[in-house]
């Protein structure tokens, strides 16, 4: 085989070529995930000890036991979310940024500039808080339904007897099981202009071609398919788990009590459905509020921030305006707003009881 | 109310025949019970009737019609399921309520109708409650309910007293029979407990293997079992068989079990006859089989010196163990009985109500 970039070249050479992949770079590799693993090691090790020491031995505490083996993730969840969930709320009473990025002081008043900056200042350099959040709310409102309504049309179809089933289903769930990033990029390649293959279809069926990546309402367009189809086969799998715990004994039923198709949906799979699809709806929110991957892969939020999300422009506003006590601000302020989304979610929707509790 | 009519039904699973030729009638406000063991067609049968399942062959009318392709929702009947499969997100007055409101019947009219049902049940103080919070005889009666409000030509019950413990399986079986006198509608009901089947129906129907066994009144199929298999389904402790053959001494005619015989009585004499000398089944049931102590009248020719294995004190009466020779059984006798294991002891089989079976066709010899 000959690979078309390197015609003169057998594929097996220029693969060697591009990848050197030696015995000793494999040992290197090996090395580094033993050392890694070791360090870990010892410290659960030395961890363990201290607190078998001071625990047992000094306090005989009468939890000593449970207390140690919830340690290590106590730990993990120390370090990964409530350190850095405090050392954000920190920042965000500071006035560091790119100027002051080791002379920054803290103090309240910092914390009510930087919160009223988030309100009065644009983001990056001309699109404003209140525009992005509701293109957020937009972007977030359209993908959850047509992740809901596509997951939900495809586990009903692949809820009943059929040939092929497990095919089907395992094709549907590629999108999902595809790390993100290669999927985004991919789908960049395909809105190209001229060799994307959505703009050549559109032109086989006598259509015009679409200006899919710099023109902004056509990106924002192209973001939003692109994370539909990415997140329609979580929603399929969910439901139609959610689905396929129903019995058929409550189909039945209702088919004596004389209820048409459309009935039995809307009188036996809807509200049984509903334990399954309340936290499917607000884990989806949640995601999709929060998506970076699709938005900054695919269109860098571009063009003229004509994709931002709130996220993507918090992002690029800390680590490419280097405003690091504005951005502090501005996540605590994304938190509070999918805090209480979720909070009313979960009180109106019955939230996450079984359908028969009240 | 109406008469529900199987004209030669057969159901195809694939290449398994799970009703085969199935033809049935089931007379206006009758309680017809289709009885048999797990897989031998009875549910089928009924869910064919109810229209969740297709017909492969044949036709099923309710009143005239031919319902074949008519769906559940147009046939008039309603059912109540095993697992009663009530909506576990609506409280038991929606539960009972929901087949009239998809009919939009007024809301007066409905609220009269769940009202009344649920007087009839005993369930008035249950209607606010979701099915979560019933037991399972309260549930049992919601979905009888559920069934009763929609006043249907048919009822359709599939097993619904096999989810419910002993006791309350007891009650329950009077009151269902109490509500059919009650409500004169059409029953079909589904079971495979014998004890069911000979309490409550006016009519049962043995099946097995997707074949119609018998079809009769409960002692009719008690007395006179067509074959082997209703003798030994219907009745319990089942009905004994033992292999013998019949021989005529003396005049008489004798069921020659090898180790013992018994002696017919005269009137038996005229349908046996083609079997003299020949291997046929011989089946009596447990009650026929009797301490001699307390049939003071046996005579020598049907008395048996049998081992006692185990005794069963049911309190009311004993069941006895026996062995005779190569020969096992059970009878069924009076409980002061002086028989204790591993004794010998001497047993009266009633010959009269012997049961005579071709040991080929299994057919009764009649």
């Amino acid at each position: 085989m000959r690979l078309g970039f390197c015609p003169g070249l057998p594929a097996s050479e220029v693969v060697k070529a591009l990848i050197p992949l030696t015995w000793e770079i494999v040992a290197r590799g090996l090395g580094e995930i033993g050392r890694l693993l070791g360090i870990v090691a010892a410290s659960v090790v030395v961890l363990e000890g201290l607190a078998y020491l001071i625990l047992y031995r000094l306090l005989r505490y009468k939890y000593a036991l449970p207390f140690m083996l919830l340690l290590p993730a106590l730990v993990g969840v120390m370090a990964l979310i409530i350190y850095p969930f405090g050392f954000n709320i920190y920042l965000a009473f500071s006035n560091m940024n790119m100027f002051r990025f080791k002379e920054f002081s803290v103090g309240l008043s910092h914390g009510i500039t930087n919160l009223l900056d988030v309100f009065r200042l644009p983001v990056l350099q001309k699109v404003t808080f209140f525009q992005l959040l509701s293109r957020t709310v937009l972007w977030t409102v359209i993908n959850v339904a047509c992740h809901v309504l596509g997951g939900l049309g495809l586990a009903i179809l692949l809820n009943r007897p059929m040939r092929g089933k497990g095919i089907y289903r395992t094709l549907l769930v590629v999108p999902w099981a595809l790390p993100q990033v290669i999927s985004a990029l991919a789908w960049k390649g395909e809105f190209h202009y001229q060799y994307g293959f959505v703009n050549l279809m559109l032109e086989r069926m006598g259509l015009h071609p679409v200006q899919w990546l710099t023109d902004p309402r056509w990106a924002f367009v192209a973001v939003v398919l692109v994370n539909v189809w990415l997140g329609i086969p979580f929603m399929m799998v969910v439901l139609l788990g959610g689905l396929q715990s129903i019995s058929q004994d409550y189909y039945d039923a209702a088919q004596i009590d004389g209820a048409s198709a459309w009935q039995q949906f809307r009188a036996v799979t809807m509200p049984l459905l509903k334990p399954v699809l309340t936290p499917a709806v607000i884990l989806g929110v949640v995601w999709t509020f929060n998506n970076f991957n699709v938005i900054y892969l695919v269109t860098k939020g571009g063009p003229m921030e004509g994709t931002d999300l709130l996220v993507t422009s918090m992002y690029k506003a800390v680590f490419e305006f280097y405003r690091y006590g504005f951005g502090a601000a501005y996540a605590l302020v994304i938190f509070v707003f999918l805090f209480i989304f979720s909070a009313v979610y979960l009180r109106l929707s019955g939230g996450f009881k079984g359908a028969w509790e009240s | 109310m109406a008469r529900v009519y199987l004209e030669q039904v057969t159901k195809k699973f694939g290449n398994v025949v799970a009703v085969n030729e199935a033809t049935l009638e089931i007379a206006d406000k009758e309680f017809l019970i289709l009885v048999g063991p797990s897989g031998c067609g009875k549910s089928t049968t009924l869910r064919m009737v109810a229209g969740l399942e297709e017909i492969t062959e044949g036709n099923i009318y309710i009143g005239d019609t031919v319902v074949n392709d008519i769906p559940p929702k147009d046939r008039d009947i309603a059912m109540v399921f095993q697992n009663y499969a009530l909506y576990p997100h609506m409280d038991v007055y929606n539960n009972m309520a929901f087949g009239l409101k998809l009919r939009k019947f007024p809301r007066a009219e409905i609220d009269k109708r769940v009202k009344e049902a649920a007087g009839i049940l005993g369930i008035e103080n249950l209607l606010k409650r979701k099915p979560k919070e019933l037991s399972g005889g309260q549930r049992q009666r919601v979905a009888l309910g559920r069934a009763i409000v929609r006043e249907p030509k048919v009822f359709l019950m599939d097993e619904p007293l096999s989810n419910l413990d002993a006791k309350l399986r007891v009650q329950m079986r009077a009151e269902l029979a109490k509500l059919h006198n009650r409500l004169q509608t059409t029953i079909i009901y589904v079971t495979h407990d014998q004890t069911e089947a000979m309490t409550m129906g006016d009519r049962i129907v043995v099946m097995k293997d997707g074949f119609i066994q018998q079809v009769g009144a409960p002692m009719e199929i008690y007395d006179h079992p067509d074959n082997v298999f209703v003798a030994g389904f219907i009745g319990s402790p089942a009905m004994n068989f033992l292999d013998a053959a019949i021989v005529r001494e003396n005049g008489d005619l004798w069921v020659d079990a090898k180790s013992f015989k018994v002696k017919l009585p005269p009137t038996r004499f005229e349908t046996v006859g083609e079997y003299i000398d020949k291997e046929i089944i011989f089946g009596i049931r447990p009650e026929d089989i009797d301490d001699r102590e307390f049939v003071p009248d046996a005579t020598d020719d049907r008395v048996v010196m049998a081992d006692i294995d185990v005794t069963e004190p049911m309190g009311s009466e004993v069941y006895l163990y026996a062995t005779v020779g190569q020969h096992s059984f059970i009878a069924r006798v009076d409980a002061r009985t002086r028989a204790r294991d591993g004794m010998s002891h001497q047993l009266v089989f009633n010959a009269g109500k012997a049961h005579l079976f071709d040991k080929d066709t299994r057919k009764a010899i009649r």
